[in-house]
């Protein structure tokens, strides 16, 4: 086990730069999920843990030992693809066991590891077939497999889920958190997925466009979003932005959009006339029956069952309200929404950087 | 919905049909071979299977019978028969060099494009694509044009009338597509599938041995396929390049003479030379199974 530090790492192919300096603390034995949208970086970050990209600039260490120049054999970490990439030719048994195969492991030893992962993966009973003749699940739990006999310093999964039907993949995804659990193993996880990402992570890394934009436990990314892009990424429905000026009515601070006035919470530190976005999630848009809050005219009503997402139209932009009642709301009728006042966020419209409270 | 049968049996007939067709001539020739040279000549009507069989072609050419002794000095047209008890017709040496040339530029050929196609699919160096393209050009030109040179520096070098010298020429024709098929396979195989080879502990040699060759095993039997039958049947810069050591395709050709043709030669000796290529295709073709690479990856 060990700790994983990238200090000011860049990558470049010719003079694209595609890593633009990224700094990152991964402690010993957390589980750190990059998150970020395709072509954000997230995977070239990863596969420069491997040893698969070379370090263009900056210095990769593990355990505190700099590795930007040792060959991935010499690592010490075990990977997992998104294609699997098993060895097509060996059964399940020789994929798993391939590594100590190499290092030359006594023969009682790879039979103890092997059967140790087989155990845990529940694969004992496919330890003869080749990966032709098991199912992509399976066939992912062969990867973990070949991944964890090897008692690696550092797990790395990149985008190891993608592959595989919605059903398997909540199923895997408690897996792989309990195979944290269990062996308590530093592990970086690549996805774009964002509920994979919450779901696992202790610690939720967001990029774009090869920068860090936050750093954060889940609930902390998903409540206090230090960005604009953070704060539209995570979360789905997406949060409803609306871009307004800042006003005053009543004594109270609002924000003046598209003809309707927003409230806006008083501790909030902005000044009259700065341009901001106003965002609120879409469960912080409550129905409101005691007549204050905006009037939206209901476009479209989506019930998944445990809530009903609600779309509406807000003089002329459509927002999102998710509701846990059961009403009988019909398109094209009136709604009023009032937004929790704790829940909002206010973005500058110019650095899009979170509007801090007083 | 069923296949109406008219449909089925229509399928079936067109399907017997061009098989016959492509079959046809090896039957003949194979029939030819054992017919007695009357049979084989017979100006007023053409012999099916009213003949009496004969393995004299075959003791002359494979066995090295002498054929005065065979049959009185009087087979065939009787006018190229062995001078002074040399057997001229004896192909057993012919056979011999030819799996020899075969053979070897088979292996030759595979070992220098697996490499070289490895390289290109999986390193990236200056010029990779123009490489690719250069290799291929080799296939532009007609091999008639590169022969007299040929000719020239085979003797300078003395290796004309070797085998080595046809099998290094025979190389040289099959490298570009070897290369090019053999990269087409490794194409197919994953790049992560080496880098997970790679993680789990192997240098570049291992996860070459270990993991990528295995999974080429039937590109590699297809390609080989392809360089025998090549080889084996090529026969302008065998014509050329040699004297002494003759290929089958060659030697047969010397059957043709200014004072006759012997019909009945030349069908055995290329009946029997149908049989090593054909063992050589069966040797290869179980490695020839398709998705080798099936259960790698997802799809």
């Amino acid at each position: 086990m060990a700790s994983v530090t990238f200090d000011n790492v860049v990558k470049s192919y010719g003079s694209v730069e595609v890593l633009h300096g990224i700094n990152l603390d991964i402690e010993d034995g957390k589980f750190v999920v990059l998150l970020g949208p395709s072509g954000c970086g997230k995977s070239t970050l990863l596969r420069m843990l491997a040893g698969l990209e070379e370090i263009t600039g900056g210095e990769v260490s593990i355990g505190g030992r700099i590795v930007n120049d040792v060959h991935p054999k010499d690592r010490n970490i075990a990977m997992v693809f998104q294609n699997y990439a098993l060895y097509a030719h060996m059964t399940v048994r020789e994929n798993m066991a391939f590594s100590m195969t190499l290092k030359k492991t006594d023969k009682a030893t790879i039979e103890e590891r092997v059967n140790w992962a087989a155990k845990i993966l529940s694969l004992e009973d496919y330890l003869d077939r080749q990966p032709k003749a098991l199912s992509g699940g399976q066939r992912q739990r062969v990867a973990m497999g070949r991944a964890i006999v090897r008692n690696p310093d550092v797990f790395l999964f990149d985008e190891p889920l993608s592959n595989l039907d919605a059903k398997l993949r909540v199923q895997m995804r408690t897996e792989i958190k309990e195979l944290h659990q269990k062996l308590k193993t530093t592990t970086v996880y690549v996805t774009h997925d964002q509920i994979e990402a919450m779901t696992m992570a202790d610690t939720v890394v967001i990029m774009r466009d090869g920068n860090i934009e936050q750093i954060g436990t889940p609930l902390e990314v998903y409540d206090k979003p230090a960005n604009l892009f953070v704060a539209q990424f995570i979360g789905s429905p997406g949060m409803n932005i609306v871009e307004g000026t800042i006003g005053k009515k009543d004594g109270a601070p609002t924000l003046d959009a598209r003809g309707l006035a927003l409230p806006v919470p008083t501790d909030m530190n902005v000044r009259e006339g700065q341009q901001v976005l106003y965002g609120v999630r879409p469960e912080h848009l409550a129905e409101s029956h005691n007549g204050v809050g905006v009037e939206a005219k209901i476009s479209v009503i989506e019930p998944t069952g445990p809530e009903t997402h609600i779309y509406a139209d807000l003089a002329g932009q459509e927002i999102c309200a998710i509701s846990r009642e059961r009403l009988a709301w019909q398109p094209d009728s009136g709604i009023k929404l009032q937004p929790m006042m704790e829940h909002v966020h206010l973005f500058d419209a110019g650095t899009k950087f979170a509007i801090a409270r007083q | 919905m069923r296949t109406p049968t008219y449909l089925v049996t229509l399928r079936y007939a067109a399907a017997i049909f061009v098989t016959a067709v492509f079959m046809f001539p090896i039957f003949w020739w194979t029939l030819t071979s054992i017919k007695p040279t009357n049979a084989i000549f017979n100006k007023d009507e053409v012999v099916w299977f009213d003949f009496e069989p004969t393995l004299i072609n075959y003791r002359v050419t494979v066995m090295g019978e002498s054929p005065s002794a065979l049959t009185g000095g009087s087979t065939g047209s009787g006018t190229t028969m062995g001078t002074g008890g040399e057997n001229s017709f004896d192909g057993r040496r012919t056979i011999v060099d030819s799996i020899i040339i075969a053979v070897g530029s088979t292996i030759f050929t595979i070992i220098v494009a697996v490499g070289a196609a490895y390289a290109l699919s999986r390193m990236t160096f200056r010029g990779n694509q123009a490489y690719l393209n250069w290799v291929l050009s080799y296939r532009f030109m007609p091999p008639i044009a590169i022969i007299v040179p040929l000719v020239f520096m085979f003797r300078d070098l003395g290796l004309r009338d070797t085998h080595l010298g046809i099998i290094l020429v025979h190389s040289l024709i099959n490298l570009p597509i070897a290369v090019l098929l053999l990269k087409s396979f490794l194409d197919d195989i994953p790049k992560d599938v080496d880098q997970a080879a790679m993680i789990d502990g192997a240098t570049r040699w291992q996860s070459f041995r270990l993991v990528v060759l295995p999974m080429i095993k039937g590109g590699i039997a297809a390609t080989a396929v392809l360089c025998f039958v090549f080889s084996w049947t090529e026969f302008l810069l065998s014509l050329f390049l040699t004297s002494e050591i003759r290929t089958l395709p060659v030697k047969i050709t010397t059957f043709v003479t200014s004072t006759g043709s012997e019909w009945g030669f030349i069908a055995a000796l290329g009946t029997s030379a149908m049989i090593p290529s054909f063992i050589f295709i069966l040797l290869v073709q179980r490695h020839l199974v398709r998705g080798l690479t099936m259960g790698a990856i997802k799809d």
